[in-house]
């Protein structure tokens, strides 16, 4: 494992080497970001960069930007190449290459098809992606570290997180401390991938993006 | 321009999705001997049923007359703002209450109206949840219940209404005035424009289509004297961040006369109690972020409530004041949401089936106080205070859509009598209230008068809430926005903090507004002062506004605030 001075110079040190990785976008329909990330879960090989991009048309859904350290699952640049029209086979590729995600299809599509006018690649993430325009960062170096309670200062020496602010109120002071939830989704803003906080009890900060946040209505 | 031209050359862009042309019997500038006698008696018909006149326009420059002397275009709509004048009686309640006819909900009509009624409510608003088993049973099987509720609690007034999905958006409340076809005509807007009886292949495009229509459909049922009003209001707005600017800007063009706002303040206000005597969450379970559906123009600061108030009607310069620049009549409330409340020691009824009964069994008592539940009884915390010219349904419709509104939590205030006036004019039968338009000739000089009784009883948590402090909130009128999901008005700002002396019983100030030179509005806004900070466009447009509500330790009755509806001044 790496101590804490290994882990500081690692974002520096990985950002330049991964930058220069190829960026897939996939956008497989998924209705919100659980779903996206219950897909993202399910790739083997898992992508060492994999951002959420929020996408309007034809209707609202959640795509994907992901970068593979090495090699993509078999049978993914197959399903996004082959995507454009009927990308029945796009979702259900990662599948029948047998790499786990057998709810690919399905929990995008229901039944395996993607909505109409769905491709499944995204040129529209690469390009946030590329840009650090937009993006919600879910796997990302050092978001293994970043459980229990940490301090400001701690999140941007053990992760690739640039920043660390409070809602309402700029930059969160390096001593601050964040109860991380073990869940810690930082978004690029003005090119900085930045986790926003919220003030909570204790006196403590908590991720503005909890887990786990209020359905619409309960019981639905 | 004559009378009689209600069709006139001008830039429609800003209207798109607005209203169609304006029917003679609407158009105000068309007199009465112009018309034909149908259209006469249509036009008394509307009179009569407040749908001519105030707040009965999506925009106070709706006439041609008021938007020339303001130097404006005009928008659609068939008259201008308010124009009652004088005092009111003002009427509490609480237009978002659920029931045992809602799938999240479990009590009794009469539970939460007698509970609003012992709080204090003079009025209420049954709003359970729109879905398939409410469309199919549980709105008409909670009618019985709520006429039932008006002969057992005659100094109440329960109204009927539904929670709508609204298409491609958020909730919204939606009742109309009782009588015959009350079910009826709810039963039929649910089935035909519910978010949940609408097919899930439907484009954003066809779902603010979609809810463009429904909200026109409730403005044809009253045209057509199937029920004597209908009202809608957008609920917990900024949530989700799903309600865009242009849907709400839509929404009030569709029919004026029955979109009039949306809660400045959602319910669930229990909901940041700390745990462990409290549920420890997000004051008004606002603990969302952006979704695929968002708006994807809202800032962060949307998702959050700000002392206990939504952002939109939180920010100073925010998404309200862009509505009130516009000159786009739009009002705010307060509400409690109520499925199932804090420290109650009920439950839901056992071996109930919901979807095959629309509704749970009665409740039970269990005898363990439920300290997660985020909700207070209706009128336990949050009042919409509504100035009506008698006890009757058709005077709280009335006064809701005038503006005749304004709301306070925990009892800050105990009562308030805003008006705009001429200079100097202090007639007890004058004055512009709420919601109003004064139409002054250019260089008048005008000012507000502004009467609070403090208050001086305890409220629902036992102790007599202190005013510390009342903001005067002036924006310039600048006319239809260019882009429809605009959501700043940059000219909007306090300008006059007044501090309330301790020990005092009243605050009666007056406030010299100048001599007319260019149109404008005024809103106010009061606080205990606990928690401030400055606004979210800046100190210099709010030195200090409501706080960031904290997570999981959010006291309501520690943070009280008042808010009232917008008075404009325009040239004549």
């Amino acid at each position: 494992m790496t101590d804490r001075t290994a882990a500081a110079a690692t974002p520096a040190a990985a950002a330049p080497a991964l930058a220069d990785l190829p960026v897939r976008g996939v956008s497989l329909g998924h209705p919100d970001t659980v779903a996206a990330e219950h897909w993202l879960a399910s790739l083997s090989p898992a992508p060492v960069l994999a951002f959420t991009h929020l996408v309007r048309s034809p209707r609202p859904h959640v795509a994907l930007t992901l970068v593979f350290a090495d090699t993509a699952p078999a049978g993914l640049d197959a399903a996004l190449t082959s995507a454009g029209t009927a990308p029945a086979s796009a979702g259900t590729a990662p599948a029948s290459a047998g790499t786990a995600p057998a709810s690919a299809g399905g929990a995008a599509g229901g039944g395996g098809a993607l909505p109409a006018g769905l491709v499944a690649s995204c040129p529209e993430a690469v390009a946030a992606y590329v840009a650090r325009s937009s993006g919600r960062a879910v796997l990302y170096p050092g978001v293994e570290l970043l459980v229990g309670t940490l301090s400001v200062a701690d999140v941007l020496a053990r992760s690739a997180i640039e920043q660390v602010e409070v809602l309402g109120g700029g930059a969160a002071d390096p001593a601050d401390l964040i109860d991380t939830g073990g869940f810690v989704r930082p978004q690029w803003q003005a090119g900085r991938l930045t986790l926003l906080t919220s003030p909570a009890a204790g006196g403590r900060l908590v991720p503005f993006e909890t887990r786990h946040p209020t359905p619409c209505c309960a019981a639905h | 321009m004559g009378h009689g031209h209600h069709h006139h050359d001008h830039d429609h862009s800003h209207d798109a999705g607005g209203a169609a042309d304006v029917p003679p019997a609407l158009d105000l500038s068309v007199p009465d001997s112009e018309l034909s006698p149908a259209d006469v008696s249509r036009r008394g018909f509307l009179r009569s049923a407040g749908l001519l006149g105030a707040g009965a326009a999506a925009s106070v420059l709706a006439t041609p007359s008021a938007a020339a002397a303001a130097g404006l275009p005009h928008s659609h709509g068939p008259a201008g703002g308010g124009t009652a004048k004088g005092g009111f009686r003002w009427l509490a309640g609480d237009h978002h209450i659920h029931t045992q006819h809602s799938s999240d909900g479990q009590y009794r009509v009469i539970d939460q109206a007698g509970h609003g009624r012992a709080f204090g409510l003079d009025w209420v608003v049954i709003t359970d949840h729109g879905s398939n088993a409410h469309a199919k049973i549980g709105v008409e099987k909670v009618n019985p219940d709520i006429r039932k509720t008006r002969e057992e609690l005659p100094d109440l007034l329960t109204f009927q209404g539904l929670e709508w999905n609204i298409p491609a958006a958020e909730h919204a409340t939606v009742f109309v005035h009782p009588g015959r076809n009350e079910v009826g005509v709810l039963k039929q807007f649910e089935q035909t424009f519910d978010g949940s009886q609408l097919p899930a292949t439907n484009t954003t495009e066809q779902n603010e289509a979609a809810a463009i229509a429904g909200i026109r459909f409730l403005g044809e049922q009253v045209r057509a004297r199937k029920v004597e009003g209908a009202l809608f209001l957008a609920n917990h707005p900024s949530r989700r961040g799903i309600d865009s600017p242009h849907e709400i800007r839509n929404w009030r063009d569709a029919d004026p006369t029955v979109a009039i706002g949306m809660e400045g303040a959602p319910g669930h206000q229990a909901a940041g109690i700390p745990a462990p005597n409290g549920r420890g969450g997000a004051r008004g379970l606002y603990d969302n972020n952006p979704s695929a559906a968002s708006y994807q123009g809202y800032p962060p600061e949307t998702y959050r409530t700000w002392g206990g108030f939504d952002w939109m009607t939180a920010t100073v310069g925010g998404l309200w004041d862009s509505l009130l620049a516009e000159g786009r009549a739009w009002w705010v409330t307060v509400n409690s949401d109520s499925h199932v409340n804090y420290l109650d020691q009920s439950d839901r009824g056992p071996d109930s089936d919901f979807e095959a009964n629309g509704r749970y069994n009665d409740p039970v008592y269990t005898g363990k106080v439920n300290t997660t539940a985020g909700d207070f009884w209706p009128g336990f915390y949050g009042r919409t205070n509504v100035g009506s010219t008698s006890f009757s349904y058709r005077a709280v419709m009335d006064g809701l859509r005038a503006g005749r509104v304004w709301v306070d939590h925990g009892r800050l205030i105990k009562s308030l009598d805003a008006r705009v006036r001429v200079a100097g004019d202090r007639r007890a039968a004058t004055g512009t209230p709420l919601g109003g338009v004064l139409h002054v000739k250019r260089g008048t000089a005008t000012e507000l008068t502004l009467e609070i009784d403090l208050q001086d009883g305890p409220n629902w948590a036992q102790f007599v809430p202190v005013l510390s402090r009342v903001d005067v909130i002036v924006g310039s009128v600048t006319g239809p926005v260019a882009a429809r999901d605009t959501f700043t008005a940059p000219d909007t700002r306090v300008v006059k903090s007044y501090e309330v002396t301790p020990g005092a019983r009243t605050l009666s100030v007056t406030y010299r507004l100048g001599r007319l030179d260019k149109p404008f509005y005024l809103r106010l806004r009061g606080t205990d002062g606990k928690r401030t900070q400055p606004g979210l466009m800046g100190a210099e447009v709010d030195p200090a506004g409501p706080k960031l509500d904290v997570l999981g330790d959010a006291d309501p009755w520690g943070d009280l605030w008042f808010y009232t509806n917008p008075i404009w001044v325009l040239p004549r």
